[in-house]
């Protein structure tokens, strides 16, 4: 049994091997992009606007208004990196009933890379925020003793947000194939309901989790003042 | 559990790629349709405060204008009012003056009717005296009435103290001796010359008498020489019938004001 997407491989060339993680990936960002350019082709902006529209203004509207709870002052700034994480994990999770795709998140690969985007776009934002000279100061707050346990903490909920997401996913897949086996009728479509939903709040923890990250980054003395929030994995 | 790190970068960089697509195809086409749209809401949202604030300043200016009609119109009817007031008085005034005037031209008139009224009874009266008084004197005396009339006339005519005469006497000379007696009654010619000879013999020897008759006499002579007169008449004794009558008479033409008046 094939843990790991990964480890699938549809095509191989010069040692460059393309497994199954990169094509549906592939195939997820397609489908999302042309399903947001046909329905963003035919904007309206009259009275009458349709379902597929207003579907697609819950989701914008529901992600900024999330952003701004978690106490952003701009959403419009976060949207792109943080709307995109949400709706890629939530898609690519939901996908998963769809026989024979295995969804990429269930790689660690995906996960780790999703996480070092993450890892990247804190500074960036929390630089592009405040400058350099503050952001690198946070480090050394509030006494640069804590130096070193600001660095471990940085590279820790990484690689925690990197973990929780492929460990939940891939489970998810691992179950169901296990229960297949062993008890073919029934139970693997009440497992695959309940991945659906594990799908959806882990999309939702990891996009909530890294704009938490973001925000205490770029809020001014906000480390000295309060901790990190705690990681609520499962 | 194992990382395919040439996976790992191949992820990365398809993530990248999709932030900018979405941000391409999806995030900003539906922000900028909602914000044009909350835009065009917010514009229709002031358009339509702008249209009520109107229509309010208008609701409020006809509030005002219909507040201003009720006052003037309560101003008219108290002109009105006022004016009516005015002409009802004015009516009154003239009604009351007219009736002031009827009950004027009533009274003269009642006046002159009282006073023709009097005339004819006293005249009526003094012939009804005459005609008594000569009969009783005819059956009584056993004379008549003019020859007493002409007696009475000639015993005044010698009463009369010198400067009358004198000035009877004057006026004979001026009047070319022409002397005229008129009497209530007419005078037989006995009374007649009893009387010339008394004007002859007291007045001017030779003065000429005329004679002639008056109604208004009564029982009576007047003597008239030029413009000297000499009267004597009952008319003095039908004063008192005269003034008695008019009491009468007073009283019947005011009835209301008192049985006292008609007793006095």
């Amino acid at each position: 049994m094939e843990i790991s997407p990964d480890a699938w491989v549809l095509y191989e060339w010069r040692g460059l091997q393309l497994n199954a993680t990169i094509v549906f990936t592939w195939g997820v960002m397609a489908l999302m992009v042309i399903g947001a350019s046909v329905i963003t082709a035919r904007l309206s902006e009259g009275e009458t606007v349709s379902r597929w529209q207003v579907a697609l203004e819950v989701i914008v509207s529901t992600i900024r208004d999330q952003i701004a709870e978690v106490g952003a002052d701009e959403p419009g700034r976060y949207l792109p990196f943080i709307g995109t994480l949400f709706l890629f994990i939530a898609t690519a999770n939901l996908l998963s009933v769809v026989p024979g795709y295995q969804p990429p998140t269930g790689s660690l690969s995906t996960t780790v890379a999703l996480a070092l985007c993450v890892l990247i776009a804190v500074p960036l934002f929390s630089i592009g925020e405040r400058g350099l000279v503050s952001y690198l100061r946070t480090y050394v707050q509030p006494t640069p003793l804590m130096l070193p346990f600001n660095l471990v903490a940085e590279v820790s909920r990484t690689i925690a947000l990197a973990v929780r997401l492929y460990g939940n996913v891939m489970s998810g897949t691992v179950i169901v194939g296990i229960l297949i086996s062993v008890a073919p009728f029934f139970f693997p479509v009440v497992m695959q309901v309940l991945g659906l939903l594990t799908g959806l709040i882990q999309a939702y923890i990891f996009a909530i989790l890294a704009m938490v990250y973001i925000g205490s980054a770029s809020r001014t003395g906000h480390r000295a003042d309060a901790p990190p929030p705690t990681d609520t994995g499962e | 559990m194992q990382i395919d790190w040439l996976t790992v970068a191949a992820q990365i960089v398809n993530f990248l790629v999709l932030v900018w697509l979405l941000q391409r195809f999806l995030y900003r086409p539906i922000t900028e349709a909602m914000a044009r749209r909350e835009a065009r809401i917010e514009t229709r949202l002031s358009e339509a405060k702008e249209a009520r604030a109107e229509v309010e300043t208008e609701a409020r200016r006809l509030r005002e204008k219909q507040q201003e009609l009720e006052a003037s119109r309560d101003e008219v009817l108290r002109k009105a009012r006022q004016e009516a007031d005015e002409l009802r008085t004015a009516l009154e005034d003239g009604l009351r003056k007219e009736m002031e005037a009827r009950r004027k031209t009533w009274e003269d008139h009642l006046e002159e009717e009282r006073d023709a009224f009097a005339a004819r009874l006293r005249q009526h009266a003094g012939h009804q005296v005459i005609d008594i008084v000569g009969r009783v004197l005819r059956d009584y005396a056993g004379t008549d009435i003019a020859g007493q009339v002409a007696g009475t006339f000639v015993e005044r005519l010698a009463d009369l103290d010198a400067e009358a005469r004198e000035k009877l006497s004057d006026a004979a000379r001026r009047a070319d001796g022409r002397a005229r007696v008129d009497s209530g009654v007419p005078l037989d010619p006995s009374a007649r010359s009893r009387v010339t000879r008394a004007v002859n013999e007291q007045i001017a020897p030779d003065i000429e008498v005329a004679y002639g008759e008056d109604d208004a006499l009564l029982i009576g002579v007047r003597l008239t020489i030029g413009e000297q007169t000499v009267e004597w008449s009952a008319t003095r004794f039908l004063g008192r019938l005269e003034k008695t009558l008019d009491e009468v008479i007073e009283g019947s033409g005011r009835p209301r004001s008192g049985r006292a008046a008609a007793t006095v």
